[in-house]
């Protein structure tokens, strides 16, 4: 059957997964407020954005069990949304939760970005525009394999400048990984401020689509439609690239939709529970 | 096998390379549209579902092999040495930090393409790899040590290593000695008494030179194949600077941050001698041949004597 540009089947979401998705995201979002009271050096606002995405790819899609070609790997090329990723593994009970509290010190396993010796992480990342190209390595050898493995990959929007995207993604194509699936968590932020001041890139979906990817769009907080439009990825025999629309430092009504980090204001998770109510 | 002694480097690991993806189907070769300057289409032509020509695109070539390590497969990266400097920071970020088993064959490095000129020729490499952790570090001289080496450093050795050779120019240097290659070890081959040459890669073709003119006026040179730069013999090299005294290390490359400083790094610790350097101070450029260009930059039989007369007025031999 011929499945371009086919409506997607749809593996409606049950009321009863989205909860499921929502209560874990919440979790994770307060053991990044702990986190953060812990250490102030986090980059808060990106890895608050990434929360819902991460969450839904984690706990529903990304099957960890198998051998490398069978299993489905997870890639964080934004690599400082570390913090969120390992608040994920943390619930995924891969680390323990009492190691998040130490991130970025002397004695601890969990590093400012993410590295492979990080049980769960699949690349050490930090480096921006090398996990996609990491992630096409991957996944053509799993199809050239025969494998069922698909590979995930997570980017920022600020992190399309970067040339080894344009590489990596027309090699991508013309591979025609259709076990590969982007995820873009479009925030509007890069380091020095709004997408939009620092390089407006309205061109990128289109860009990504004449290169032969298929482009879908969701609303990146919401589990639904997150999960609507990775299950028409999956359905695609070409890669897939997501723009997942969200907030910088969602959840957080101190940083929400500007360059902050630091929430120096917040006097306790509570104080986060209501604001994200 | 090689059948001849007049192949060229590039072709001999072509060759090489084909024999190594019939004994083990999880290698597999990657390119940037060099695949016919380096020779290895004939590899993808051979296995076309082991081989991926990227396109002109060095960043995601050192990138996507890192994926294919990390997944399983044996990845053997081929391309021109200065441009896979252009990747060095994924060659940092996504293959040496993670220790993943990728194997970087640098082509066309020094001067071996003399006539596209300065922006094609590589004189850093070796001091940019060097200073990588986890990073191993091989310069064949010849197409004898590729033969010797090659097949060990993708089947046997683990972990990233990067593999310089030339183009063309192919002097046979290493034809006759028994030697077996063992990565971290260098080899002796000449055997002297008043001073050490170290070098690695065409060069030590100049060195042999250099060894038979000293000794027509009666000085003993040693002459040592530092094939593996990193790791490096420190046995070797201690051994032989007590027993000579004196160092001079020729490369065909820069003396900032290379063989010499290598070596330098080895001695200044365990046995400080005098020691001289020749190499590269600056870009390269265009001529005719390679020799011309190794006696336009003073890299040559004529160099090395000079340079052993110079360091022979100090120090002395010690056995």
């Amino acid at each position: 059957m011929v499945k371009v540009d086919a409506a997607p089947i749809l593996n409606k979401p049950s009321l009863e997964d989205i909860n499921s998705i929502e209560a874990v995201a919440n979790s994770i979002r307060r053991s990044l407020i702990i986190m953060h009271k812990h250490e102030k050096f986090l980059h808060m606002g990106s890895s608050l954005s990434s929360v819902d995405i991460i969450a839904t790819l984690m706990f529903r899609y990304i099957n960890r069990n198998g051998d490398p070609l069978n299993r489905d790997w997870f890639i964080l090329s934004k690599g400082h949304a570390a913090p969120t990723l390992y608040a994920a593994l943390a619930e995924l009970g891969l680390i323990p939760k009492e190691e998040l509290i130490k991130i970025q010190s002397i004695d601890s396993i969990l590093q400012g970005h993410p590295e492979i010796s990080i049980p769960g992480v699949d690349m050490s990342t930090g480096s921006l525009g090398q996990g996609i190209s990491f992630a096409v390595g991957i996944a053509a050898w799993i199809k050239s394999r025969g494998g069922r493995g698909r590979v995930y990959v997570l980017m920022g929007d600020g992190e399309q400048d970067e040339g080894q995207v344009w590489e990596a993604i027309t090699h991508a194509a013309t591979l025609k990984l259709d076990n590969l699936i982007v995820i873009i968590d479009a925030n509007g932020f890069q380091l020095d401020g709004k997408v939009d001041e620092v390089k407006p890139k309205p061109y990128l979906p289109f860009v990504w689509k004449a290169i032969g990817w298929r482009v879908l769009w969701c609303d990146g907080h919401d589990i639904a439609s997150i999960m609507t439009a990775i299950e028409e990825a999956l359905e695609s025999d070409r890669p897939t690239v997501i723009f997942a629309k969200t907030i910088r430092g969602y959840g957080l009504k101190h940083i929400e939709n500007t360059d902050k980090q630091r929430v120096e204001d917040i006097e306790d998770v509570k104080d986060f529970d209501n604001n994200n109510a | 096998m090689l059948k001849t002694s007049t192949i060229t480097m590039r072709d001999a690991v072509g060759k090489i390379l084909e024999e190594i993806g019939e004994e083990d189907k999880d290698v597999v070769v990657i390119t940037a549209d060099v695949g016919k300057a380096t020779r290895v289409y004939r590899y993808g032509e051979k296995f076309p579902d082991r081989y991926y020509n990227v396109g002109i695109a060095e960043q995601h070539l050192i990138g996507f092999a890192s994926g294919l390590a990390a997944v399983g497969a044996k990845p053997v990266v081929v391309a021109f040495a200065v441009f896979l400097m252009r990747a060095w920071e994924q060659i940092r970020n996504s293959v040496a930090r993670m220790n993943l088993n990728v194997k970087i064959i640098g082509t066309h490095s020094g001067f071996s393409d003399h006539a596209d000129g300065s922006s094609h020729q590589t004189f850093e490499d070796i001091a940019l790899m060097r200073v990588l952790p986890n990073m191993n570090v091989v310069v064949p001289a010849d197409v004898f040590d590729i033969e010797r080496s090659l097949r060990s450093i993708i089947l046997e050795v683990k972990g990233p290593t990067y593999y310089r050779i030339g183009r063309d120019y192919s002097p046979i240097i290493t034809e006759g000695y028994d030697y077996k290659f063992s990565l971290g070890k260098a080899y002796v081959l000449r055997d002297g008494y008043d001073v050490t040459i170290i070098g690695a890669g065409v060069v030590l073709y100049d060195a042999l030179v250099a060894a038979k003119e000293l000794e027509k006026m009666g000085i003993s040179a040693t002459v040592i194949n530092l094939l593996s730069v990193k790791p490096i013999d420190v046995e070797t090299i201690e051994m032989y600077a007590r027993k000579t005294g004196r160092i001079v290390v020729v490369e065909e490359h820069m003396v900032y941050g290379g063989i010499g400083s290598a070596v330098a790094e080895v001695l200044v610790e365990r046995y400080p001698v005098p020691m001289r350097f020749i190499g590269m101070k600056t870009f390269g450029r265009s001529a005719k041949s390679v020799r011309e260009l190794l006696d336009f930059y003073n890299i040559n039989s004529k160099a090395i004597v000079s340079k052993c007369l110079e360091v022979l007025r100090y120090g002395d031999r010690r056995s």
